[in-house]
């Protein structure tokens, strides 16, 4: 077992190592965007049977694969147009979720019926390593069948004998990994949409997601900037929030700036508005006229790089026309279900 | 050392001249007026006003010292409105060049921890420090709980981790249709209603470990419980101004407690708008008796509002230190300054 440390610089090593083992039908503790991960050569029977055998997983339960991008995805699952107009909601991004499979990949990680569950996670490591090898690899939890996934690799060694040690050829160290749950898993292959294991975000329907509680909407913010926040984009980002008085609104942009290294958003609406270098965070809650949101400078602001959240932005309807044809706008609902539950909706 | 200080980081042009801990001269403009229509305070209107209000208040403070005879000039760097502050920076860097005159920069929030130690222009009061103090900052734009060790020396151990104290009261004062500011009414409201916790609505982090605030979660628990029982009288609205004032200094107080038994440090100064609530002024006095401490509360009324008198007193401790600003033209305003 050979373990490298992941840090800034050596990114393009960690890819050629991981490569070299998987080629050789090893496998590799990886970290993730949710817990460590066990990879394996998706297409090398002996390297899945071996994962299979380090799990002690029961056989005929499936095991999920990587893929890099929408483009390999196709090539292992059938994905028709309605799918994939669900599926660009979903990634990149904590979930998996559960296509026809094209029977490309070693069978043994298919179910009964014939289905893969294909993840493409909001982590760069992943998506590089599995774009330069061009096939899926295995997306396992890393953690005996029935036990709890490992946020360290420190407490995943800990908890293995000495006989599943000698399984592990390659372990990458990325350090303690925020606590975010397992994927939710997603079953696409029939009419109605369902939710097979719900991790930190939950998916309901198109557009549609459930929060539990304030973690995971701040869970949600964080995913919602990373997947719609595209730094190459010559418009600035403008997300308008609409949602009741507590519906969390300030928990969600909270998780926005998380995402972007902010840690210290509070509510502005005591001063209307407060920035974080290109992080503009707004609450129109007092805004009652048009004249005043004119008065507010915004124009000023829209410029490349800049990120605009607008709490109460539907309240001046004036606020649409001013950033139309200007940014590229998100526009976020968040309904009451009851104390704890949110229901957050998501349009373009 | 005479020095000018300016403050324009929210809703109020103010503009003071200080000798040490003495105020010589002191003159706010308050735009309260012209903002309680909002609802709030509105940063376009906020600009205009100190825009149009800046001469006129720092000449009215300046009539019986003239700049000339001055030492130095000290403004508000930040927390605050971003295009209020720069109003005063933008002034105060062109009197410091004019004049020359040294700059000085200043935080606002030092400026509430030092008000209760503002004198009058006789000395008056004449209390000493005594380091170290816990301060609380209470107040529309602030919620924190600062270690302060020595002069100019402090470390933040608790804050907001969303709404601020008086923006909670606020904001319920809003939904009961009180209007804005809502302080001063809840306390009249909560007193007539003889203080009453009628409701127990939540208390949020009351029982986490650290020393931070949340009050966005009282606020959404409040809401939701108008939602379902309107006040059907004014005797009720009492009741639910009292039941929501307690909430928010219940855990105030608690979370002081806290941080009292964790630092060992009985000496509490007050400072910010919220300070001015007699309530809860009498339950902070009630918690400093416990455990055998002191609390301090701005020594006048002027000085729980944002005022320069404050600001003037913390530059003469950074005069005294000779910590002025070296790139006058680097100087930019820092909306979400913290200590």
């Amino acid at each position: 077992m050979k373990f490298i440390t992941h840090n800034l610089k050596n990114t393009e090593e960690i890819v050629k190592k991981t490569i070299e083992v998987l080629k050789n039908g090893g496998l590799v503790v990886f970290p993730s965007d949710t817990v460590y991960g066990l990879l394996v050569d998706a297409k090398n029977q002996k390297a899945v049977e071996k994962l299979i055998k380090f799990k002690n997983r029961p056989p005929g339960k499936p095991i999920s694969v990587f893929v890099p991008n929408l483009e390999m995805m196709e090539k292992y699952v059938s994905v028709d147009n309605r799918k994939k107009h669900l599926l660009k909601e979903l990634i990149p991004g904590p979930f998996t979720v559960i296509l026809e499979s094209k029977h490309k990949v070693e069978s043994l990680l298919e179910s009964e019926k014939g289905t893969l569950g294909v993840r493409i996670p909001d982590y760069p490591l992943i998506t590089k390593l599995v774009g330069v090898f061009a096939a899926p690899v295995t997306a396992t939890s890393a953690n005996l069948s029935g036990r709890s996934p490992h946020y360290s690799v420190e407490s995943l060694i800990n908890e293995l004998g000495k006989d599943k040690k000698e399984f592990i050829d390659l372990v990458i160290d990325a350090g303690k990994l925020p606590r975010n749950k397992p994927s939710t898993i997603i079953d696409l292959t029939e009419p109605k949409v369902r939710i097979l294991r719900k991790g930190e975000i939950i998916f309901d329907r198109e557009n549609t997601f459930v929060s539990e509680n304030p973690q995971a909407t701040g869970k949600l913010g964080e995913f919602i900037l990373a997947k719609y926040h595209d730094p190459k984009s010559i418009r600035p980002l403008a997300i308008i929030i609409e949602g009741d008085l507590g519906a969390g609104k300030t928990v969600l942009v909270k998780g926005m700036g998380r995402k972007l290294g902010i840690e210290n958003i509070v509510s502005p609406t005591y001063v209307i508005y407060y920035e974080y270098g290109s992080f503009y965070h707004f609450d129109l809650y007092q805004i009652e006229e048009v004249d005043e949101l004119r008065n507010l400078g915004i124009e000023k602001l829209l410029k490349k790089g800049n990120i605009l959240v607008f709490e109460w932005g539907e309240k001046v309807a004036e606020l649409y026309g001013l950033l139309k044809n200007k940014a590229d706008i998100v526009y976020i609902k968040i309904e009451y279900i009851n104390e704890k539950k949110r229901k957050i909706i998501v349009k373009l | 050392m005479k020095i000018l200080a300016i403050e324009t980081s929210c809703d109020e042009t103010a503009v003071a001249v200080v000798e040490g801990r003495r105020v010589l001269s002191n003159v706010i403009y308050s735009q309260v007026l012209i903002h309680k229509k909002w609802g709030g305070v509105v940063p376009s209107l906020a600009k205009r006003a100190h825009e149009e209000k800046i001469d006129y208040v720092i000449s009215e403070a300046t009539k019986k010292f003239p700049l000339e005879e001055l030492d130095a000039v000290a403004v508000t760097q930040g927390p605050g409105l971003a295009v209020a502050l720069e109003v005063g920076i933008k002034r105060a860097k062109e009197l410091a060049d004019k004049y020359d005159k040294k700059l000085i920069s200043i935080n606002h929030l030092e400026g509430h921890l030092y008000s209760p130690f503002v004198q009058n222009s006789r000395g008056s009061p004449a209390i000493e420090f005594e380091f170290p103090y816990l301060g609380l900052v209470i107040s529309g734009g602030h919620t924190e709980i600062v270690r302060f060790k020595n002069h100019l020396d402090y470390e933040v151990i608790g804050s907001t981790i969303d709404d601020a104290a008086g923006e909670a009261i606020d904001k319920a004062a809003k939904l009961l249709g009180l209007g804005y500011p809502g302080g001063p009414v809840m306390e009249t409201l909560a007193k007539q209603g003889k203080n009453k916790d009628s409701f127990n609505f939540p208390r949020p982090m009351l029982h986490s470990r650290d020393l931070n605030f949340s009050f966005s979660g009282l606020k959404t628990s409040f809401y939701y419980f108008l939602k379902k029982n309107p006040p059907k009288n004014a005797s009720e609205i009492r009741q639910l101004a009292s039941s929501f004032q307690e909430a928010v200094f219940d855990t105030i107080i608690k979370k002081t407690e806290k941080a009292i038994i964790i630092t060992g440090i009985n000496r509490l100064i007050i400072g910010g708008g919220v300070s001015a609530n007699l309530y809860l002024r009498k339950k902070l006095r009630d918690l400093v008796k416990k455990h055998n401490g002191k609390v301090l509360f701005p020594s006048f009324k002027y000085l729980t509002g944002d005022n320069a008198a404050m600001i003037g007193v913390v530059a003469s401790y950074k005069a005294n230190e000779g910590i002025y600003v070296e790139d006058r033209q680097s100087l930019d305003r820092i909306p979400r300054m913290s200590l």
